[in-house]
């Protein structure tokens, strides 16, 4: 099995820059990659997500663990040598290269003849359709067409690993959905091992197999995004992947209350005592049927809708609770009966509620 | 805006030909003059006899401009040996007391080098290295290289380190790296550098005297006792000579770059 | 430990070859100027040569020499290469790249001329037999060649003057069009909307634009025909003579003994272009000659 297995790889930055005030720490990361998946790294910029992906390229050294492949240990062998490709936020084709030449140049640098080299070349620029742009130069292509070249010249030498570095960002965002389709499809096609660096949840959330979430250094949680969103770890994983409607309080004697006095519902006894967070998704959040008394088993809010917002097809209600902001989405149907100010009922299934350690 | 452009360019054409225009007919024109009597505006009978001297009449000069160019060029390769990776290391890394690598290797463009020069006579003297090639070179190394250090520097300040990390990840070696992909980018600041290393060796008289002791003669040396007071029109025809191969080294230096780019974007061509 | 040590190894080549040939020929020549010289036995050290050196009126003659001429040549060059780099700058504004593009490449075709051909085109033009005189003999200006000064080869150093600021004005342009190729074709449509002319648009605009390139670009220039050679050697009189011509003067024609004041004069010299640098240096880095032109 070509699994990729970092173990507690770790990397210190103490600035001798000035410029850099803050030292950096890349706290013990495990963490294995199987192959043929597709891994994406999230977080915030500044988060050590890059320079983990830059660990595993072997660009940095690291102060502590091993990189292995296969059972092979990598952490001393040099990038060029260790068969990953990557691209980067930049397409970085070499100006004076055409682009045949550049999506030959990983072959080039493995001794491939020529004729091999080119032919292969041309047909990977055709799985990323771009045949026929093999002449020319890469200052003659647009931006999207530039990180195609990069993404067929990293494939071409069938990487056992491929790293890329936030390749999309640089993009429109009309032009970031097709390459995301794209890049989808060749990972299919070609069943390579993707480890995949973003800010971008969207980006994450479509891509990925699993999700691994980071945040000032350290990796938070590994999942699925499904497993993600349903069931984050903590606070920061939850903020980080945009969940909204998160509150405050503790949970003593099987049952949590806010903080600020306003509910209090059962919980499940595996849930520890001590302080937590409430999150309740917008979309498990239910309109009341008329006439309905909420059972046990679920939560009713009381609130006034502030604004009504048309988003991709539904509503995102604002809603102002005794003592709080909360977010819910109702559907154009439900959104028609509704005004700013007006009072509603709504209840939410206890099963739909999760709660975080603080 | 018409008007004042036409101005401008009005300006421009005779400042030009005072400037530039003026000069370089009045060393032709002396060049091939055959007395040139004051107060007449034009000399009043014209001959190649100096052009004939300085070309054909004297093995001196071919010596000379071999030696010139043999001195400059050597200059010139051993700087881009040393300057390129010096570069590399100045803007790529970290270094402890920068400042002090910096100002030693810029110190000859502020303190004249000649100071040294008389300075390292003697050692040079009792090394046997006056008088000899070796010896002018390794003069016309110090005034020479901090600009080769400094073209290069620049060049190196805009390859970002992505580059060559993105080729490392397309498993460049460190030579397959400088080759395909450092060095296609520095090649205008190397060549900006040698153009500038050259022209600086060829004109370099004094330095070239004292420790060729007059025994080395590169062009300037020649060319001295001629226009200190020697024929005017030999001395005329050997300032345009000089003057020519300076020109001639920096287009050569040019159309040489230019190929070098021309056969890189075509290198497979339409195979 | 590679690692660590691998810049500075990739230095040192250019390093030691800077340090040995020409801090060596330094540190060789300041042992020698005090007199310190084991190859001929002379192991003291003494400062007799700076004193001599001090109290003689050569030595005196010669830096003021070398001040004033330094001092004109830079200022002559940055006027003209000002004014060369402007009437580019306006002449780019109205005409297409290409034919801008071989104007500059004309100007500076004296940056390539060797420094001693560019002093014997101004003995052409300058001698007092020379093209110039010849012109105003013509035109019933002068009637004997001794009516024309004396340009080259005088004491006061006209000759040198001139060819310095021949040669160095494209220099000076060529430092000053960066500065200027930032100025934005719509500053100067702002600048007629006010109801600037053309040289209220230069008066107001482009000259405080280029200032501090402009100082430190002549101060370089100063810094450069202080410590230069060959065009005084070719150009100057005996007696003054500037400075690094003195100090060959010292160097060859005298005895053994005259060398420790040559080198001594040399030292001097040094000291005096270092200082000069630091302060070329401190006021460039100051005024970030290209701050806020980004």
């Amino acid at each position: 099995m070509n699994d990729l297995r970092i173990i507690n790889i770790e990397k210190k930055y103490n600035s001798r820059l000035p410029k850099n005030d803050s030292a950096f720490t890349l706290q013990p990361i495990g963490l294995t990659i199987k192959e043929g998946e597709f891994f994406s790294l999230l977080g915030p910029s500044g988060c050590g997500k890059t320079t983990l992906l830059k660990l595993v390229a072997g660009l940095i050294r690291a102060d502590g663990g091993e990189i292995r492949m296969d059972d092979f240990d990598l952490t001393a062998v040099p990038p060029e040598d260790r068969r990953f490709a990557m691209v980067f936020q930049k397409s970085l084709l070499f100006p004076h290269m055409t682009v045949e030449e550049n999506v030959a140049f990983g072959l080039k640098m493995q001794k491939v003849s020529k004729k091999m080299r080119l032919d292969q070349a041309r047909n990977m620029l055709e799985h990323v359709g771009l045949q026929g742009f093999g002449f020319r130069h890469p200052d003659e292509l647009s931006g999207g067409q530039q990180q195609r070249v990069a993404l067929a010249r990293a494939l071409v030498a069938h990487p056992r690993l491929l790293l890329m570095d936030e390749p999309f960002s640089a993009l429109d965002p009309s032009l970031r959905e097709d390459m995301r389709e794209l890049l989808r499809q060749i990972q299919k096609e070609f069943r390579v091992t993707v480890l995949f660096v973003t800010h971008d949840r969207e980006e994450a959330f479509y891509l990925s197999d699993r999700i691994g979430v980071m945040s000032e250094g350290e990796l938070l949680q590994v999942g699925t995004a499904q497993n993600l969103r349903d069931h984050p770890d903590t606070t920061k994983v939850a903020a980080f992947l945009g969940l909204k409607n998160l509150i405050e309080g503790t949970v003593t004697n099987g049952y949590f209350s806010s903080k600020l006095e306003e509910f209090e519902i059962p919980v499940p006894h595996l849930i520890e005592e001590g302080s937590c967070f409430l999150i309740l998704r917008p979309e498990a959040i239910q309109l009341m049927p008329e006439g309905v008394i909420p059972g046990a088993d679920a939560m009713h809010i009381r609130g006034e809708i502030q604004q009504l917002i048309f988003n991709h097809g539904f509503y995102i209600g604002k809603l102002k609770t005794a003592n709080h902001q909360l977010e819910c989405s109702f559907s154009s149907q439900q959104a028609k009966n509704m005004a700013a100010g007006q009072m509603v009922d709504l209840m939410i299934s206890l099963n739909d509620i999760h709660i975080v350690k603080k | 805006m018409n008007k004042t452009s036409w101005l401008t360019k009005i300006i421009l054409v005779v400042v030009l030909m005072l400037f530039i225009g003026l000069p370089f007919l009045l060393l032709v024109l002396s060049s091939i003059s055959f007395g040139w009597q004051w107060p007449n505006i034009l000399p009043e009978s014209f001959s190649f006899r100096s052009w004939e001297y300085v070309l054909t009449g004297s093995s001196d000069t071919w010596r000379a401009v071999g030696f010139s160019l043999l001195i400059a060029v050597t200059v010139t390769a051993v700087n881009i040996l040393l300057a390129v990776p010096a570069a590399k290391s100045l803007v790529r890394n970290q270094l402890r007391a920068k400042w002090l690598f910096e100002a030693i290797i810029f110190a000859p463009i502020v303190i004249p080098p000649f100071v040294a020069v008389m300075g390292i006579h003697l050692t040079f003297l009792r090394l046997g290295l006056t008088e000899t090639v070796l010896g002018v070179v390794l003069a016309h190394l110090s005034p020479t290289l901090p600009y080769m250090v400094r073209a290069v520097v620049i060049s190196y300040n805009t390859l970002s380190v992505d580059w060559e990390d993105q080729a490392r990840m397309l498993g460049a070696g460190t030579i397959s790296r400088f080759y395909h992909v450092v060095l296609p980018h520095i090649m205008p600041g190397i060549a900006a550098g040698a153009s500038l290393s050259i022209l600086i060796s060829l004109s370099q008289y004094l330095i070239t005297f004292i420790i060729g002791s007059g025994q080395v003669v590169t062009l300037p040396i020649l060319l001295f006792p001629f226009i200190s007071g020697g024929d005017p029109a030999i001395a005329s025809a050997y300032s345009l000579l000089f003057a020519g191969i300076a020109i001639l080294t920096l287009l050569g230096m040019d159309a040489a770059l230019k190929k070098y780019y021309q056969k890189k974007k075509t290198a497979t061509g339409k195979a | 430990m590679w690692q660590k040590s691998k810049p500075y190894l990739l230095l040192l080549p250019a390093i030691g070859t800077i340090v040995l040939l020409f801090f060596g020929g330094l540190f060789d020549g300041l042992l020698k100027s005090f007199g310190y010289f084991p190859a001929i036995g002379e192991t003291r050290f003494e400062a007799a040569a700076y004193t001599e050196l001090l109290q003689s009126s050569e030595f005196w003659a010669s830096l003021v020499l070398t001040l004033r001429i330094a001092a004109l040549s830079s200022l002559f060059a940055g006027v003209l290469g000002a004014i060369i780099a402007i009437s580019l700058f306006l002449l780019n504004e109205s005409t297409k790249s290409g034919t801008s593009q071989l104007w500059h490449r004309l100007f500076q075709l004296p940056l390539t001329i060797p420094h001693l051909v560019g002093g014997y085109i101004i003995v052409l033009l300058f001698m007092q037999s020379g093209f110039l005189s010849k012109i105003l003999a013509t035109a019933g200006i002068i009637d004997e060649i001794t009516d024309f000064p004396v340009l080259v080869n005088d004491p006061f150093g006209w000759g040198i003057i001139l060819t310095y600021a021949w040669k160095e004005a494209p220099f000076i342009s060529l430092m000053i069009y960066p500065v200027l190729a930032r100025i934005h074709r719509s500053w100067r449509e702002v600048a007629r909307v006010f109801g600037a002319g053309s040289w209220d648009f230069v008066h107001e605009i482009v000259l405080p634009a280029i200032l501090p390139a402009w100082t430190i670009a002549t101060f370089i220039v100063f810094v450069f025909t202080f410590s230069a050679f060959e065009v005084p050697f070719l150009l100057g009189v005996t007696y003054p003579s500037v400075l690094p011509v003195y100090s060959y003067q010292l160097y060859t024609s005298g005895t053994l003994a005259d060398r420790p004041e040559a080198l001594a004069l040399n030292i001097i010299l040094a000291a005096i272009t270092i200082l000069l640098g630091i302060v070329v240096y401190y006021f460039s880095k100051r005024w970030n000659v290209l701050k806020g032109w980004d």
